[in-house]
């Protein structure tokens, strides 16, 4: 078998997956936490303010990459979902209800960070503009994912039902995406944009770019740390378990 | 305008957040192998005083 797929194959075995995310969570918080401090310097100490927004508009730099992070990460727990409900997967179902906090903990970062930018901005905290009020919905699907997950006490029904409303929650995706674009909104419209050029100014972008990395690293970093904790709880009268707590490997 | 007060809030919201997401999950694997630890000294105990009557009843 190709190494690669078999290191795959035993990845799915759950003290496999407890090794491995046992060493590696730490290095992508550290990773994480690394390259955000060099986004979070640039955003707050070298970017000059904006001409109109005064400093406010470093609030941007927290603010685009949650709410990235509060989409690709409902994407990320369809896709194990998906997988988990077709082959069956344990580790799969696994990583896709450990997505669920982490998505919610962005989306309420989003939009508490959205709302304290718009009070200076909008001169209000809130408005039903399609961006926030779908971004609202996402954050009800989140937590439906977690309660429905939380609701069953056999975790693998529990796992399908939940991953089920996270497949069929992610034509919510688009609308998003697209919600500034489709309606007239109060949100501003795209500015910083992968293909073709960015109408944000060069000077200012580079802080985003860290940012931006810097919660994909926190993600997987959360990601394992949270899976690893299911899994512990899943396995916990395993023997593996029990060797994990045995006096000589005792490790938290 | 600077708005500093608004930079401030939102970033003190962005901290609480991941640093609630990075905690959150410790605690959680720290009662889990607590429990483990627990049972297994239990059952320990509950052989050794199994030991004990089997040693008494001689």
């Amino acid at each position: 078998m190709n190494p690669v797929l078999r290191w795959f194959h035993q990845l799915g075995s759950p003290p496999v997956f407890d090794r491995f995310a046992r060493r590696w969570a730490p290095w992508a918080f550290g990773l994480g936490l690394l390259t955000m401090a060099v986004g979070l310097y640039g955003a707050l100490f070298v970017v000059p303010a904006d001409y109109q927004q005064g400093d406010s508009f470093r609030i941007l730099y927290i603010h685009v990459p949650s709410a990235w992070m509060s989409l690709a990460v409902f994407g990320a727990m369809a896709i194990y979902a998906a997988i988990a409900m077709v082959w069956r997967i344990k580790l799969c179902e696994i990583l896709a209800m450990a997505c669920a906090p982490i998505g919610a903990a962005f989306t309420v970062v989003t939009l508490a960070t959205g709302s304290i930018w718009g009070r200076p901005m909008w001169g209000t905290w809130w408005d039903w503009d399609p961006r926030l009020t779908t971004e609202l919905i996402l954050l009800f699907l989140y937590l439906g994912v977690i309660g429905l997950y939380g609701a069953i006490e056999d975790k693998r029904t529990a796992a399908r039902a939940a991953g089920l409303l996270a497949i069929v929650g992610v034509v919510l995706l688009p609308v998003i995406r697209y919600s500034v674009v489709w309606w007239d909104s109060l949100h501003q419209g795209q500015t910083i944009r992968v293909f073709g050029e960015s109408s944000i100014d060069g000077s200012m972008l580079w802080p985003l770019l860290w940012m931006v990395v810097g919660t994909k690293f926190w993600f997987v970093g959360s990601l394992l740390a949270r899976a690893r904790a299911d899994n512990l709880r899943r396995e916990a009268g395993k023997d593996w378990v029990r060797a994990l707590v045995a006096p000589s490997g005792a490790r938290a | 305008m600077s708005y500093i007060e608004y930079v401030v809030a939102a970033y003190a919201v962005f901290a609480a957040v991941l640093a609630w997401d990075f905690v959150a999950p410790r605690i959680r694997i720290a009662q889990l192998l607590r429990a483990v630890r627990l049972v297994a000294s239990r059952r320990a105990a509950a052989a050794a005083v199994v030991d004990d009557t089997a040693e008494l009843s001689r």
